[in-house]
């Protein structure tokens, strides 16, 4: 099986450079990100201010699609359970 | 009966076994009701689905109560795993054909002017150039399995399964993604494309 159509868009483009765009030195994995999403969505939803290493979890949830796709499913619970 | 936050870890760990059992069974409902608020809508996750989720879940909990920082609540800090359990396997399932031939073939074309093509790029003179600057440095600067990995970011790939296709872990295909992100930036710069004219090319 391929892995999809050979060209990519022009938004596929855009979303690599954008990654380089918001590539630092020092980074969040998927791992450390799930560690701290919790403490990260419970500051959004009470508009509290993000610590630094909050704020890596900001920036690893621009770069990894995943990852943003869970943490939007946990603030759907969070926001039910309000 | 829904426990205090603060006496989940307490509980789940308690040694009298009625009360560690009830705990146990609670936290599985808690969870399985959250999976389901978030995957509500999705054809492809049926109740016997929610019910899969939330064991494998409550058991990856379990294994991980050591690691909880009480700097969430605690459900909240479960329920994030458990969304990852369920996430990581739907992902699975709908890539799980695509072979690592496939994937490394088509991420040696990625600096191909046909897979980056200029017709998609708006005819922007700037990005034109940018872009052409990107292919070159994907061909002259990534190993073959950073070009795969990356293409496979861009077709939504799950991350488990370019793991498990790179033969790695989890935290090593990480560190190969983030390499081949810093040098092509690095390749960028060098070629006195800044880090504005990055963020605005798209």
């Amino acid at each position: 099986m391929k892995t999809g159509d050979q060209r990519l868009t022009g938004d596929q483009v855009g979303t690599i450079v954008k990654m380089l765009g918001l590539t630092t030195d020092r980074e969040f994995n998927c791992g450390e990100c799930l560690q701290h999403v919790g403490e990260y969505a419970e500051r959004q939803l009470s508009n509290k201010p993000v610590s630094d290493v909050i704020a890596s979890v900001e920036q690893h949830l621009a770069l990894c699609p995943e990852c943003r796709e869970e943490y939007e499913a946990l603030r759907k619970i969070l926001e039910a359970g309000q | 009966m829904t426990q205090n936050e603060t006496n989940w870890p307490a509980l789940l760990r308690a040694t009298d076994s009625a009360v560690q059992a009830a705990a146990v069974r609670e936290l599985r409902d808690v969870l399985q009701a959250g999976l389901r608020v978030a995957l509500n809508g999705r054809s492809d996750v049926s109740e016997a689905h929610l019910e899969d989720f939330a064991q494998e879940s409550l058991l990856r909990v379990l294994e991980r109560l050591e690691q909880f920082q009480r700097r969430s609540r605690f459900t909240t800090w479960a329920q994030a795993i458990a969304l990852n359990v369920a996430f990581t396997e739907l992902r699975r399932k709908r890539w799980q054909d695509v072979s690592l031939d496939a994937l490394l073939a088509d991420g040696e074309r990625l600096s191909e002017p046909a897979m980056m093509a200029d017709d998609v790029l708006g005819g922007d003179e700037e990005r034109t150039r940018l872009v052409a600057t990107l292919r070159h440095a994907i061909e002259t600067d990534l190993t073959p399995k950073q070009r795969a990995a990356i293409l496979g970011e861009l077709r939504e790939m799950p991350f488990d399964q370019i793991v498990e296709l790179l033969g790695t872990s989890r935290s090593a295909a990480y560190k190969m993604l983030h390499d081949a992100r810093r040098a092509l930036k690095q390749r960028l710069q060098e070629a006195g494309i800044t880090g504005a004219d990055i963020q605005n090319a798209f």
